[in-house]
Protein backbone atom coordinates (compact mmCIF):
# COMPACT_ATOMS: atom_id res chain seq x y z
CA UNK A 1 0.00 0.00 0.00
CA UNK A 2 1.01 3.48 -0.80
CA UNK A 3 2.41 5.48 2.23
CA UNK A 4 1.08 8.67 3.11
CA UNK A 5 3.68 11.49 2.85
CA UNK A 6 4.02 13.62 6.55
CA UNK A 7 5.62 16.77 5.45
CA UNK A 8 8.31 17.98 8.06
CA UNK A 9 6.95 20.37 10.25
CA UNK A 10 10.01 22.92 8.53
CA UNK A 11 8.10 22.71 5.55
CA UNK A 12 5.27 24.40 6.57
CA UNK A 13 3.82 27.51 5.16
CA UNK A 14 2.89 28.47 8.99
CA UNK A 15 4.19 32.31 8.74
CA UNK A 16 2.77 32.50 5.37
CA UNK A 17 -0.54 31.66 7.26
CA UNK A 18 0.08 33.96 10.23
CA UNK A 19 -0.20 36.29 7.62
CA UNK A 20 -3.42 35.06 6.26
CA UNK A 21 -2.53 33.47 2.91
CA UNK A 22 -5.15 31.50 1.73
CA UNK A 23 -3.05 29.51 -0.13
CA UNK A 24 -0.79 28.86 3.12
CA UNK A 25 -4.04 28.07 5.02
CA UNK A 26 -4.95 25.70 2.18
CA UNK A 27 -1.39 23.54 1.92
CA UNK A 28 -1.74 23.36 5.76
CA UNK A 29 -5.33 22.03 6.17
CA UNK A 30 -4.82 19.59 3.01
CA UNK A 31 -1.68 18.14 5.22
CA UNK A 32 -3.32 17.84 8.43
CA UNK A 33 -7.26 16.84 7.39
CA UNK A 34 -7.36 12.88 7.11
CA UNK A 35 -4.88 12.88 10.31
CA UNK A 36 -7.21 15.00 11.84
CA UNK A 37 -10.28 12.67 11.56
CA UNK A 38 -8.79 9.86 12.00
CA UNK A 39 -7.99 10.92 15.56
CA UNK A 40 -11.24 12.55 16.30
CA UNK A 41 -13.39 9.83 14.56
CA UNK A 42 -11.56 6.77 16.45
CA UNK A 43 -12.21 8.53 19.93
CA UNK A 44 -15.70 9.91 19.41
CA UNK A 45 -17.17 7.35 17.07
CA UNK A 46 -19.33 9.33 14.95
CA UNK A 47 -18.44 10.43 11.12
CA UNK A 48 -20.90 13.74 11.33
CA UNK A 49 -19.30 14.86 14.43
CA UNK A 50 -16.14 13.68 13.69
CA UNK A 51 -16.35 16.23 10.34
CA UNK A 52 -18.09 18.79 12.88
CA UNK A 53 -15.12 18.84 14.76
CA UNK A 54 -12.52 19.36 12.30
CA UNK A 55 -14.46 22.15 10.69
CA UNK A 56 -14.62 23.80 13.69
CA UNK A 57 -10.98 23.18 14.54
CA UNK A 58 -10.04 24.90 11.17
CA UNK A 59 -12.22 27.86 11.95
CA UNK A 60 -10.69 27.84 15.41
CA UNK A 61 -6.90 27.86 14.11
CA UNK A 62 -7.73 30.46 11.86
CA UNK A 63 -8.81 32.62 14.42
CA UNK A 64 -6.33 31.78 17.22
CA UNK A 65 -3.28 31.49 15.08
CA UNK A 66 -1.72 34.41 16.85
CA UNK A 67 -1.48 32.33 19.78
CA UNK A 68 0.90 29.74 18.15
CA UNK A 69 4.04 30.45 19.50
CA UNK A 70 6.58 28.35 17.68
CA UNK A 71 5.58 27.71 13.98
CA UNK A 72 6.95 24.19 14.15
CA UNK A 73 4.88 23.22 16.66
CA UNK A 74 1.78 23.96 14.42
CA UNK A 75 0.83 20.32 13.74
CA UNK A 76 0.51 19.57 17.58
CA UNK A 77 -1.26 23.08 18.55
CA UNK A 78 -3.49 22.05 15.56
CA UNK A 79 -4.19 18.11 17.36
CA UNK A 80 -4.62 20.34 20.52
CA UNK A 81 -7.51 22.29 19.54
CA UNK A 82 -9.26 19.28 17.84
CA UNK A 83 -8.54 17.28 21.49
CA UNK A 84 -10.19 20.18 23.62
CA UNK A 85 -13.33 20.07 20.98
CA UNK A 86 -13.73 15.92 21.82
CA UNK A 87 -13.24 16.52 25.58
CA UNK A 88 -16.07 19.28 25.49
CA UNK A 89 -18.22 16.79 23.72
CA UNK A 90 -17.35 14.05 26.44
CA UNK A 91 -18.31 16.75 28.89
CA UNK A 92 -21.38 16.93 27.30
CA UNK A 93 -21.95 13.14 26.88
CA UNK A 94 -21.16 12.75 30.43
CA UNK A 95 -18.30 10.48 29.62
CA UNK A 96 -16.20 8.89 31.93
CA UNK A 97 -13.03 10.53 30.75
CA UNK A 98 -9.79 9.34 32.83
CA UNK A 99 -8.78 6.23 34.92
CA UNK A 100 -5.68 6.60 36.32
CA UNK A 101 -2.89 3.99 35.88
CA UNK A 102 -1.05 3.71 39.24
CA UNK A 103 2.70 3.40 38.30
CA UNK A 104 4.81 4.53 35.47
CA UNK A 105 7.18 2.24 33.39
CA UNK A 106 10.54 2.72 33.87
CA UNK A 107 11.38 1.65 30.10
CA UNK A 108 9.76 3.52 26.98
CA UNK A 109 11.10 1.75 23.85
CA UNK A 110 8.56 1.37 20.99
CA UNK A 111 8.46 3.54 17.73
CA UNK A 112 5.14 4.17 16.12
CA UNK A 113 5.70 1.42 13.36
CA UNK A 114 7.04 -1.43 15.55
CA UNK A 115 3.87 -2.91 15.80
CA UNK A 116 2.98 -4.40 12.32
CA UNK A 117 -0.19 -5.95 11.57
CA UNK A 118 -0.92 -8.63 8.77
CA UNK A 119 -3.62 -7.83 6.60
CA UNK A 120 -5.67 -10.89 8.00
CA UNK A 121 -5.44 -8.59 11.73
CA UNK A 122 -6.62 -5.64 10.26
CA UNK A 123 -10.20 -5.71 11.51
CA UNK A 124 -9.52 -7.49 14.87
CA UNK A 125 -6.89 -4.48 15.62
CA UNK A 126 -9.40 -1.84 14.97
CA UNK A 127 -11.90 -4.00 17.04
CA UNK A 128 -8.87 -3.88 19.82
CA UNK A 129 -8.24 -0.31 19.31
CA UNK A 130 -11.23 0.56 20.43
CA UNK A 131 -11.99 -1.85 23.55
CA UNK A 132 -8.94 0.74 24.84
CA UNK A 133 -10.12 3.44 27.29
CA UNK A 134 -10.35 6.62 25.81
CA UNK A 135 -7.25 8.19 27.39
CA UNK A 136 -5.49 5.33 26.51
CA UNK A 137 -6.60 5.25 22.93
CA UNK A 138 -6.50 8.99 22.52
CA UNK A 139 -2.10 8.74 23.22
CA UNK A 140 -2.34 5.54 21.34
CA UNK A 141 -3.72 7.42 17.88
CA UNK A 142 -1.30 10.28 18.43
CA UNK A 143 1.14 8.41 18.72
CA UNK A 144 0.62 6.09 15.86
CA UNK A 145 -1.14 8.77 13.41
CA UNK A 146 1.38 11.94 13.76
CA UNK A 147 4.22 9.99 15.47
CA UNK A 148 4.16 12.86 18.16
CA UNK A 149 6.68 12.88 21.00
CA UNK A 150 5.66 12.57 24.29
CA UNK A 151 6.32 15.60 25.35
CA UNK A 152 3.61 16.95 22.59
CA UNK A 153 1.63 14.21 23.51
CA UNK A 154 1.74 15.35 27.00
CA UNK A 155 0.75 19.12 25.62
CA UNK A 156 -1.98 18.25 23.22
CA UNK A 157 -3.91 15.89 25.66
CA UNK A 158 -2.74 18.46 28.79
CA UNK A 159 -1.40 15.88 30.84
CA UNK A 160 1.73 14.96 32.69
CA UNK A 161 4.30 13.62 30.62
CA UNK A 162 4.29 10.47 33.04
CA UNK A 163 0.71 10.14 32.68
CA UNK A 164 1.41 9.97 29.09
CA UNK A 165 4.43 7.17 29.46
CA UNK A 166 2.35 5.05 31.53
CA UNK A 167 -0.98 5.34 29.13
CA UNK A 168 1.40 4.54 26.18
CA UNK A 169 3.05 1.48 27.47
CA UNK A 170 -0.12 0.31 29.12
CA UNK A 171 -1.94 0.58 26.18
CA UNK A 172 0.16 -0.94 23.80
CA UNK A 173 1.16 -3.63 26.03
CA UNK A 174 -2.66 -4.29 26.06
CA UNK A 175 -3.19 -4.58 22.15
CA UNK A 176 0.34 -6.74 21.80
CA UNK A 177 -1.20 -8.95 24.11
CA UNK A 178 -4.68 -9.25 22.64
CA UNK A 179 -2.98 -9.54 19.34
CA UNK A 180 -1.01 -12.67 20.72
CA UNK A 181 -4.03 -13.87 22.09
CA UNK A 182 -5.87 -14.03 19.31
CA UNK A 183 -3.32 -15.27 17.17
CA UNK A 184 -2.81 -18.07 19.31
CA UNK A 185 -6.72 -18.64 18.97
CA UNK A 186 -6.47 -19.08 15.62
CA UNK A 187 -3.49 -21.08 15.47
CA UNK B 1 2.65 -6.07 6.94
CA UNK B 2 1.01 -2.45 7.74
CA UNK B 3 1.92 -0.44 10.37
CA UNK B 4 -1.32 0.94 12.62
CA UNK B 5 -1.16 4.57 10.71
CA UNK B 6 -1.11 2.55 7.07
CA UNK B 7 -4.44 1.24 8.15
CA UNK B 8 -6.10 4.01 9.79
CA UNK B 9 -5.71 5.76 6.95
CA UNK B 10 -6.73 3.55 4.71
CA UNK B 11 -9.91 3.06 6.47
CA UNK B 12 -10.51 6.60 6.50
CA UNK B 13 -10.26 7.41 3.04
CA UNK B 14 -13.45 7.93 1.92
CA UNK B 15 -14.31 10.46 4.03
CA UNK B 16 -11.67 12.55 1.50
CA UNK B 17 -14.10 13.96 -0.54
CA UNK B 18 -15.81 15.62 2.99
CA UNK B 19 -12.88 16.42 4.11
CA UNK B 20 -11.92 18.36 1.14
CA UNK B 21 -15.26 20.64 1.11
CA UNK B 22 -14.82 21.29 4.49
CA UNK B 23 -11.19 22.35 3.68
CA UNK B 24 -12.25 24.84 1.37
CA UNK B 25 -15.00 26.22 3.15
CA UNK B 26 -12.34 26.83 5.42
CA UNK B 27 -10.18 28.87 3.46
CA UNK B 28 -12.84 30.94 1.88
CA UNK B 29 -13.67 31.79 5.91
CA UNK B 30 -9.68 32.91 5.70
CA UNK B 31 -10.26 34.72 2.61
CA UNK B 32 -13.44 36.66 3.72
CA UNK B 33 -11.16 37.16 6.53
CA UNK B 34 -8.52 38.87 4.75
CA UNK B 35 -10.90 41.24 2.97
CA UNK B 36 -12.58 42.31 6.50
CA UNK B 37 -9.09 42.50 7.55
CA UNK B 38 -8.16 44.89 4.73
CA UNK B 39 -10.17 48.04 5.43
CA UNK B 40 -9.78 49.12 1.94
CA UNK B 41 -12.52 47.24 -0.24
CA UNK B 42 -16.09 48.14 0.07
CA UNK B 43 -17.26 45.13 1.13
CA UNK B 44 -15.51 45.30 4.45
CA UNK B 45 -18.83 46.55 6.08
CA UNK B 46 -20.68 43.97 4.38
CA UNK B 47 -18.84 40.84 5.46
CA UNK B 48 -17.98 42.46 8.84
CA UNK B 49 -21.18 42.73 10.22
CA UNK B 50 -22.49 39.18 9.60
CA UNK B 51 -19.36 38.06 10.68
CA UNK B 52 -20.06 40.05 14.17
CA UNK B 53 -23.52 38.72 14.28
CA UNK B 54 -22.16 35.13 13.95
CA UNK B 55 -19.19 35.58 16.22
CA UNK B 56 -21.41 36.82 18.58
CA UNK B 57 -24.20 33.39 18.14
CA UNK B 58 -21.37 31.13 18.40
CA UNK B 59 -19.90 32.38 21.51
CA UNK B 60 -22.28 33.81 23.52
CA UNK B 61 -25.46 32.27 22.47
CA UNK B 62 -25.44 29.30 21.11
CA UNK B 63 -22.98 27.14 23.39
CA UNK B 64 -25.44 27.70 26.54
CA UNK B 65 -28.59 28.56 24.02
CA UNK B 66 -30.64 26.19 26.43
CA UNK B 67 -30.59 28.74 29.03
CA UNK B 68 -30.77 32.12 26.70
CA UNK B 69 -33.69 30.27 25.25
CA UNK B 70 -35.05 29.52 29.60
CA UNK B 71 -34.93 32.42 30.12
CA UNK B 72 -36.51 34.30 26.64
CA UNK B 73 -39.51 32.18 27.84
CA UNK B 74 -39.35 33.32 31.50
CA UNK B 75 -39.38 37.28 30.46
CA UNK B 76 -41.92 36.21 28.17
CA UNK B 77 -44.35 34.73 30.70
CA UNK B 78 -43.56 37.45 32.98
CA UNK B 79 -45.05 40.26 30.19
CA UNK B 80 -47.93 37.79 29.77
CA UNK B 81 -48.71 37.81 33.21
CA UNK B 82 -48.15 41.49 33.81
CA UNK B 83 -50.37 42.45 30.58
CA UNK B 84 -52.94 39.86 31.87
CA UNK B 85 -52.95 41.53 35.88
CA UNK B 86 -53.33 45.02 34.38
CA UNK B 87 -56.11 44.17 32.24
CA UNK B 88 -58.07 42.52 35.06
CA UNK B 89 -57.65 45.64 37.43
CA UNK B 90 -58.47 47.86 34.77
CA UNK B 91 -61.51 46.00 33.95
CA UNK B 92 -62.86 45.49 37.66
CA UNK B 93 -62.65 49.20 38.38
CA UNK B 94 -63.24 50.91 35.28
CA UNK B 95 -60.85 53.76 36.24
CA UNK B 96 -56.62 53.55 36.06
CA UNK B 97 -55.59 52.32 38.86
CA UNK B 98 -53.15 54.92 41.36
CA UNK B 99 -51.40 54.13 44.59
CA UNK B 100 -52.96 55.42 47.92
CA UNK B 101 -50.57 58.21 48.46
CA UNK B 102 -50.99 59.44 44.85
CA UNK B 103 -54.43 59.68 45.66
CA UNK B 104 -54.50 60.94 49.22
CA UNK B 105 -52.19 64.18 47.90
CA UNK B 106 -54.30 64.63 44.73
CA UNK B 107 -57.63 64.65 47.13
CA UNK B 108 -55.45 67.22 49.14
CA UNK B 109 -54.24 69.37 46.20
CA UNK B 110 -57.98 69.36 44.86
CA UNK B 111 -59.64 70.50 48.12
CA UNK B 112 -56.94 73.75 48.63
CA UNK B 113 -57.51 74.26 45.24
CA UNK B 114 -61.36 74.57 45.63
CA UNK B 115 -60.96 76.40 48.90
CA UNK B 116 -58.91 78.64 47.29
CA UNK B 117 -61.02 78.75 43.81
CA UNK B 118 -64.29 79.57 46.41
CA UNK B 119 -62.05 82.57 48.43
CA UNK B 120 -61.90 84.19 45.07
CA UNK B 121 -65.00 83.93 43.24
CA UNK B 122 -67.19 84.99 46.77
CA UNK B 123 -68.93 88.24 46.25
CA UNK B 124 -68.81 91.07 48.82
CA UNK B 125 -72.49 90.69 50.19
CA UNK B 126 -72.14 91.82 53.60
CA UNK B 127 -72.40 95.31 54.82
CA UNK B 128 -69.32 97.42 55.55
CA UNK B 129 -68.17 96.45 58.94
CA UNK B 130 -69.39 99.20 61.62
CA UNK B 131 -67.71 101.24 64.10
CA UNK B 132 -68.65 99.47 67.50
CA UNK B 133 -68.52 101.83 70.63
CA UNK B 134 -68.96 99.24 74.04
CA UNK B 135 -70.77 100.91 76.02
CA UNK B 136 -69.72 100.78 80.44
CA UNK B 137 -71.07 97.90 81.99
CA UNK B 138 -72.35 99.84 84.82
CA UNK B 139 -74.70 102.02 82.30
CA UNK B 140 -76.42 99.10 81.15
CA UNK B 141 -76.88 97.88 84.65
CA UNK B 142 -78.36 100.99 85.52
CA UNK B 143 -81.29 101.33 82.87
CA UNK B 144 -81.96 97.35 84.05
CA UNK B 145 -82.46 98.62 87.45
CA UNK B 146 -84.66 102.22 85.64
Amino acid sequence: MKMLEVAEPEQLPVPQARAGEPAAWDALFRRYQLPLYVYVFELIRDEQAGLDIVQETFIAAVRHIGGLREDNKFGSWLFGIAHQKCVQRWRKRKEILFDEIPETPDEFEDGPDDLLIRQEQETEFMNLLNQLPLPQRSVLLLHFVEEFSLEEIARITETQLGTVKSRLHYAKKSLRKLLEAKNENTA
Amino acid sequence: MKTPRDILFARHQAAAPKLDAIRQSAVAAVCDRRISADGTDERRSQTAAPTILQTFWRELIFPCHRIWAGLATMWVLIFIINFSQRDNVSSVTGKPVRSGGAVMSLQAQQRLMNELLADRSMPPETDPPRNFSPKPRTETSETTTV
